[in-house]
């Protein structure tokens, strides 16, 4: 187990946490953390005890991009994300890491800018009733990118290009966010958030850790097709689950009224990543 | 004649009803097979102009019938030659039918019941129907199904269903809620009748003209927008010189019904 300075890596049972942990400057990613988190993301993946993982924020803020104070003192680093930016290849989420274990956003307070990342390329997202959600991009002359078009695959466009265009003049509330389908539910009062985001995980983490992960993949991978070509795509990860054990114990499970005992998850992952 | 379904006529509307209540309408084989029937039978019939599908019982439609995969067999490995190449006829969509196609959703859907609401037009529900996916609770994946469903709700609540599987359910409300149904229904008796007064409205409009904009509109969710855009004006030219096309201004001047030009179903073509 790794030991992080911008981070918390947590386990409660069959759930992981990952936890934004700078909240003395809005959980904003420094260099360090942009290291850590694509640190902490392979940890909790490649741990088979780990079934579900859940992403939250420490303090009143949920997390609000990156620390563009701290990155600009720090040319190297500035350097190595601005490559990654330019590629379209950054290293921040779940999704960007490949990640195929189900993930729970737990936005726990405002969430700004590159904090939309997080919402984005989670694949649920609780909020706490207080939460808030904003672009502030183009309010201070950046390009709102990735984490927007990311978002409005996934939500009303009207909605994203309000934030992408008002900026840091207006807030979206959680209510409004539930409204729109960003998030599928709002806590009241918000110190219960991190307790339904584990009641939620165990749920999840009652389902077979093969499976998801395979659904996952065909439902992801249908964002970057055509229909008919997504449901081709869809085909194989179907039927790679045919004859896998889970297909056996699922049905056998139901039947006897007991809890499925599924195959442990496998982290299949690219090693060549730098 | 079905085994499986109930094929009606009320009207211009053709109803598809699925009729194994006793097995919350589960799709065996024979009713896999009675649907790729049905579907062609209510597009090819001329006096059929909207068509409604629903479900007999409590349930709207509980996706494969396992019961049969777990005991026949064979299992699943029937149908991997037609998953593998995504050749399937149990939907609207999948069966080319350009006619408008409603789905009331009487009860409970789960799991592959999703094929015929991510694959219909237009969606309502009475308001004790409840939604679920629990393919990933008995080590299923869930795929084409929630692929077309994402492409017409908010990604998340898809997601949330997919990952949740049986521990949770979605109401009537929330799915109104998210637009992923247009209607609630209630009291739940109503459906039917609703459903009838819907496809009413809609067979006031130039079957010629629906077809059209359905292609347009299906065939952008293949493409990107400005593709889909140029795709879609082949559609809308196509109408122009068509007939309907001068009864409709027609009708309206003259305060009448207007008299569409009768399609041929384009199931076959």
């Amino acid at each position: 187990m790794n030991a992080y300075s911008t981070l918390l890596v947590e386990r409660e049972g069959p759930v992981g946490w990952l936890i934004f942990n700078r909240p003395q400057a809005g959980n904003a990613m420094d260099a360090v953390m942009l290291d850590e988190l694509e640190a902490a993301w392979r940890e909790l993946d490649e741990d088979p005890d780990v079934r579900v993982i859940v992403n939250t924020g420490q303090g009143g803020v949920f997390q609000t991009g990156l620390d563009v104070v701290q990155l600009s003192r720090d040319p190297d680093a500035l350097r190595k994300q601005s490559g990654r930016t330019r590629r379209a290849e950054l290293r921040l989420t779940s999704w960007q890491n490949a990640v195929w274990k189900p993930v729970i956003a737990a936005v726990n307070g405002m969430c700004a800018g590159g904090g939309l990342h997080f919402v984005a390329d989670a694949d649920i997202v609780l909020a706490a009733s207080n939460a808030t959600f904003l672009d502030t991009h183009v309010s201070v002359g950046q390009v709102a990118a990735y984490e927007l078009i990311a978002l409005a695959r996934r939500m009303p466009f009207e909605a994203v290009l309000r934030m992408a265009l008002v900026g840091r003049h207006e807030r979206m509330s959680a209510e409004r966010a539930l409204a729109l389908g960003m998030i599928s539910q709002v806590v009241d009062p918000p110190e219960n958030l991190r307790e339904e985001a584990q009641a939620l995980a165990e749920k999840i983490a009652r389902n077979s850790p093969a499976a998801m992960a395979a659904t996952k993949r065909a439902l992801w991978g249908a964002l970057e097709q055509g229909l008919t070509d997504a449901c081709k795509s869809g085909a194989t990860e179907l039927v790679s689950m045919w004859g896998h054990p889970d297909q056996v114990e699922g049905p056998s499970a139901f039947a006897e009224k007991r809890e499925p005992q599924w195959a442990a998850p496998t982290t299949a992952r690219p090693t060549s990543e730098t | 004649m079905y085994e499986t379904l109930k094929v009606e006529r009320h009207g211009p509307v053709g109803w598809l009803i699925n009729n194994r209540p006793d097995r919350l309408n589960a799709m065996n084989n024979a009713m896999r097979d009675e649907f790729a029937e049905a579907w062609k039978e209510l597009d090819a019939d001329p006096a059929v102009r909207v068509i409604v599908h629903t479900g007999e019982g409590r349930a709207f439609q509980t996706g494969a019938d396992m019961i049969e995969i777990a005991s026949d067999g064979i299992g699943f490995e029937r149908y991997r030659e037609s998953s593998e190449k995504f050749d399937f006829h149990f939907t609207s969509w999948h069966n080319d039918v350009w006619k408008p196609v409603i789905t009331a959703v009487n009860g409970i859907c789960a799991g592959g019941g999703f094929h015929w609401i991510a694959d219909a037009d237009i969606v309502i529900a009475s308001c004790d129907a409840t939604f679920l996916d629990p393919h990933v609770s008995v080590g299923q994946v869930a795929a084409y199904e929630l692929i077309g469903l994402a492409r017409r709700m908010p990604f998340e609540a898809v997601l949330r269903m997919a990952l949740v599987g049986r521990h949770e359910r979605m109401s009537a409300e929330r799915a109104l809620a998210l637009g992923m149904i247009s209607q609630v229904v209630d009291p739940p008796e109503r459906l039917r009748e609703e459903a009838q007064a819907l496809a009413e409205k809609i067979a006031r409009n130039s079957p010629a003209a629906m077809a059209a904009t359905k292609r347009a509109l299906w065939g952008a969710l293949e493409r990107g927008l400005t593709d889909a855009c140029r795709a879609g004006a082949t559609e809308l030219v196509s109408m122009w010189g068509h007939p309907d096309q001068v009864e409709g201004p027609l009708a309206f001047a003259e305060k009448r019904e207007p008299q569409w030009a009768t399609i041929e179903g384009s199931g076959s073509s």
